[in-house]
Formats: C-alpha cells, structure tokens, sequence
C-alpha cells in the first residue's frame, strides 16, 4: 500500500514538476486521436452516403392493369414474408398517375400527350426495397421465378447495373478507406511511441539516480507505467470534451446536406460510445505503456 | 571486509581494463585509490555497485560473493554501498530533503525511519538549513554534501567515493574530504577514488595506485607516486 501511494506520487510529481514536457505528450497524443477520430467520422459519413443512395433504389412489378386489388394484396403478402425484402409498396394506376404528373409537372410534352390519351396508361406496381443491397442481385432472380400471371412485366436490367456500380464504388472506397486509415493509424501509434520514448529519455539521469540508490525494479518501471495511464486517460477525457461539440457543430450541416436521409453521425457515437474511445482508451495505453517499459528498460539496462 | 581476488576485466575482449587485481580492504578503513584515467579504478568502483561483471575472479563484500549477484539483489546491494561521483547525481526537479529522502522512499523505507534517518543525516553534512533548495540553488560543495547525505541513509558499512572532489574549488574539496573522514570515524568503510594529489598526500592514509588494470602499489600511509 506503503509503495503505491509513493508510486502515484512520485507520478504525480513528475507530471506536474515536468509540466511543459507532459503538456507536449498530451498535445501529440490529443493530435493523433483527433485525426484517427475525424478519419472514423469522414468513414462514416461516406459510409452514410452510399447507404442513402442505396434506399432510393427499388425494384418494381409492373402489373397488369385489370388485375383486382384482392390479387395483388396476396402477390404484395407473399413477397413481403420473404427474408430478402425488407418493405413492399402497393403503387395503384391512380397513384402512379400522380406521381407521373408530379414528376413531370415541368414537361408540358408529356403532359399533353397524356391528355391527348384520354386515359391512364399506367399500370400498377409492387415497388420492392431489398433488405440487404448486396444481395439485390439473388433477390432480382427470386422475382424472376415467380410464377404468377397478374404480373405484365418484371424489367430490372437497369437497377442490377446501378447496384452493381454502386457495390463496385462501396467496396473500392471501403478498400482505400480502410488502407487510409491503417496507415494514419500505425503513424499515429508509432508518433505516440516515440514521443514517450522522447518523454522518458529525459528522465535518464532520474532513471540511473533510482538504480544507484537502491530502487527495486517495480519502483523504477511502476511510475512511469502510472503516468502513462494518467497521459492515456488525459488525452481520451480531452478528445471527448473536444470531440463531441465538434460533432454537434457538424451535425446540422450533414442534416442539410443529406436532406431526406437518416444520417447522425453525433448519435452514432453516442451509441457507441464505450466501444469507440474504450477501444482508443486501450490502445492508447498499451501503446504508452510498451513504450514507456522498452525504454525505461533501456536507460536502467534492467 | 571487502576481498577482491584475482579480478580481471576486459571490454570487447581486447584491452584488459582490470589484470588480477587482489585487493582486500579492513572494516573501518579509509583507502585512496589512485591511478590516471584509465587506469582501472571506475572500474573497479563499478564492480564493487554491480554495475559491471568481472570477467575472472571473485568480489566479496563481507560474506557475499557479488561477482555471483543476481539482477534482482543488486539494488540490495546498493542500499549496503553508499556511493558519491563527481557530477552529483542529484534530481534537479526536486529537493535536498527530497532527493535525500528519495533514496529511502525507492527502497521502501517507513515514514517513520524516514522523519528520523533524513534531517540526522542532513545534519551531519550541514544542509539542515538549505534542505528545502533545490540542487541549482545551492553550490557544487553542498550538492556534493548532499549526495553523501543521500548516500548515507541507508546507514551503509561502506561509502565508495569517486572523484567526489573533481567539480570543486580547493576549499569545498577539502570540506568534503573532512567530511569524509568524520564518516570514516564513525566506522564506515570509505574507499576515495581520486587522482587530486594534494588531497591524498594531506590524508596520510592507505593508498592503492593504479596503472593500466594493475595495482601498482599498495602503502599504509602513503603519498601519491604517479
């Protein structure tokens, strides 16, 4: 008990006595996690993007005009029990109409020349959201296997094209994203490395002092061992206090810019709190407490 | 007692630093080792902390065979050896009292012992009244007293001195051989590795010289002869 107390002191004195030192340990630490943070956020948010892409992408059933209601909420309950789908939308001829108006309220052409028609050419439709839109493609197969004759036309050539783009864009950005952020990080631990080593060089002389009077072994090791947990957790606490307004401040803007899509990047690490600066926490540690114990071994020749 | 037999030396397996060295020092003696640089006798002092192996040979202090010590007993063994250099070797970001009381405080000393042990052994170099100074508040003499207070907290049979004098003006360098020799009266063991010849030459005690890992010459009351 007698040499915890003096291990934390002794700590404790060379954390505040070494003020400048253990200001610049901090600063680099804080500057490492900020950017391995802003690097998960930047992930995130590309991550977000794509997702939202994703949902504007449907897969129809066209149906065929005369088909009644009763049909086609059967065809719609059988297709919503598979595990593949996640939502199927039931567009009826007057729905579709609207939208067709809506969307083309600018095109006085078209809309003329469905007024010329005299009538709704417009058949109903299942709008269909995938689960998973990496499996969209077994999905699009399993559609063309019904066999059901209410449906007039089952097209999806050009939603397989731009799902298999997207994927292929997805995974060269997961691919790069990943490699990123694998080199920023080995950069960072090996920056945070080296500055304990730098931290601890400076207390050679205290380090060979400790040895000339008779210090066991844990007393000179366990000090340095304590600050570097005290340097770890400092630098998480300050990353979190600065982290989180930062996130608050960003958060509107993503909200603008992703109009219409669910993307909140702050609620997202608020979820994942423990696991995201838990992790960094621990990292962080066994970084600061490997550095600190190869190189106090070094100047203590222990 | 410490009995040094046959002890050899060498770096890199090339220059012999230390040539079968016997040498045997009585309790309570003050010995000067003397030598030029080089000559062995850092050494020497190094063997004797643990800090070096020697290559042949056997270093006893009292009934323990050090040239056999293991890594985990020497800081034991340095709380039986007070040692003192030349550059001081004090923590310039704390306290006399500190740096003093730091040596007990490492090795697990009770509170107690340390209230009682640090302002007795701060009293006998002098410093009682500077304890709350740091080291470049204070003189190299005083650093020096307060490196022997430091040294010799662990109350140890014997204090190694090397070139303790070496940073100092002539008259703080005789105040620490004084000192030295009231330590000496009180039964420790100091062995002063020095090569100041004035110093030697006015102790009038035993002197060991040095030359190129050997010992040379060995005087009961001798001068400096290099």
């Amino acid at each position: 008990m007698l040499s915890l107390y003096r291990i934390i002191k002794f700590s404790f004195q060379d954390i505040v006595r070494n003020g400048w030192l253990t200001v610049a340990t901090i600063t680099i630490l804080l500057l490492a996690l900020f950017s391995i943070n802003t690097l998960v956020t930047v992930r995130l948010i590309s991550d977000s993007a794509v997702a939202a892409i994703k949902e504007k992408i449907d897969i129809s059933l066209y149906l065929k005009p005369e088909t009644p209601e009763s049909e086609i909420m059967a065809l719609k309950a059988k297709l919503t029990n598979s595990d593949k789908i996640k939502s199927v939308t039931y567009v009826s001829k007057a729905s579709a109409l609207e939208s067709f108006r809506v969307r083309y309220q600018n095109n006085q052409e078209i809309l003329a020349a469905l007024k010329e028609l005299g009538r709704n050419p417009l058949s109903p439709n299942l709008t269909i959201i995938p689960k998973d839109f990496n499996e969209a493609d077994l999905l699009i197969n399993e559609l063309k296997m019904i066999d059901n004759p209410i449906i007039e036309s089952r097209d999806f050539t050009d939603n397989s094209i731009i799902l298999a783009k997207i994927n292929n864009v997805t995974a060269r950005v997961n691919e790069v994203g990943l490699f990123i952020i694998s080199i920023f990080i080995l950069i960072s631990l090996l920056v945070v490395y080296n500055t304990i080593r730098v931290a601890i060089y400076t207390h050679r002389q205290e380090i060979e002092i400790m040895r000339l009077v008779g210090a066991s072994h844990t007393f000179i090791y366990m000090p340095y061992l304590f600050s570097a947990f005290i340097y770890s957790l400092l630098s998480v606490l300050i990353i979190i206090s600065v982290f989180y307004p930062f996130l608050t401040i960003l958060q509107p803007y993503l909200e603008v810019f992703f109009m219409g899509y669910n993307v909140n990047i702050l609620a997202y690490f608020v979820d994942n709190f423990l696991f995201i600066f838990g992790l960094q926490f621990l990292v962080v540690l066994v970084i600061n407490a490997l550095a600190s114990l190869f190189a106090v071994r070094k100047y203590a020749r222990i | 007692m410490i009995k040094i037999s046959g002890v050899s030396k060498a770096y890199g397996n090339k220059i012999k630093v230390l040539d079968n060295v016997d040498l045997t020092i009585k309790p309570g003696e003050f010995v000067s080792i003397v030598g030029q640089s080089g000559a062995g006798k850092t050494t020497l002092v190094r063997l004797l902390i643990g800090e070096e192996w020697a290559d042949e040979g056997r270093v006893m202090v009292g009934d323990w065979d050090i040239t056999k010590i293991s890594k985990r007993e020497v800081p034991f063994l340095r709380r039986q050896i007070g040692v003192i250099f030349q550059d001081f070797k004090l923590l310039p970001k704390k306290t006399l009292e500190e740096n003093v009381s730091f040596a007990l405080e490492v090795s697990g000393g009770a509170p107690e012992k340390i209230k009682k042990i640090v302002p007795s052994v701060l009293k006998i170099v002098g410093l009682e009244d500077k304890k709350r100074r740091y080291p470049h508040e204070v003189s190299g003499g005083e650093k020096q007293r307060a490196a022997i207070a430091r040294a010799l907290v662990h109350q140890p049979k014997i204090l190694l001195a090397d070139e303790p004098t070496g940073n100092l003006d002539a008259i703080n360098a005789q105040e620490i051989i004084d000192l030295l020799l009231r330590i000496n009266k009180f039964g420790t063991t100091v062995i002063l590795v020095t090569h100041n010849k004035e110093v030697v030459n006015r102790l009038n005690k035993r002197v060991i010289t040095m030359d190129q890992g050997l010992v040379i010459s060995d005087q009961e009351r001798g001068k400096y002869i290099l």
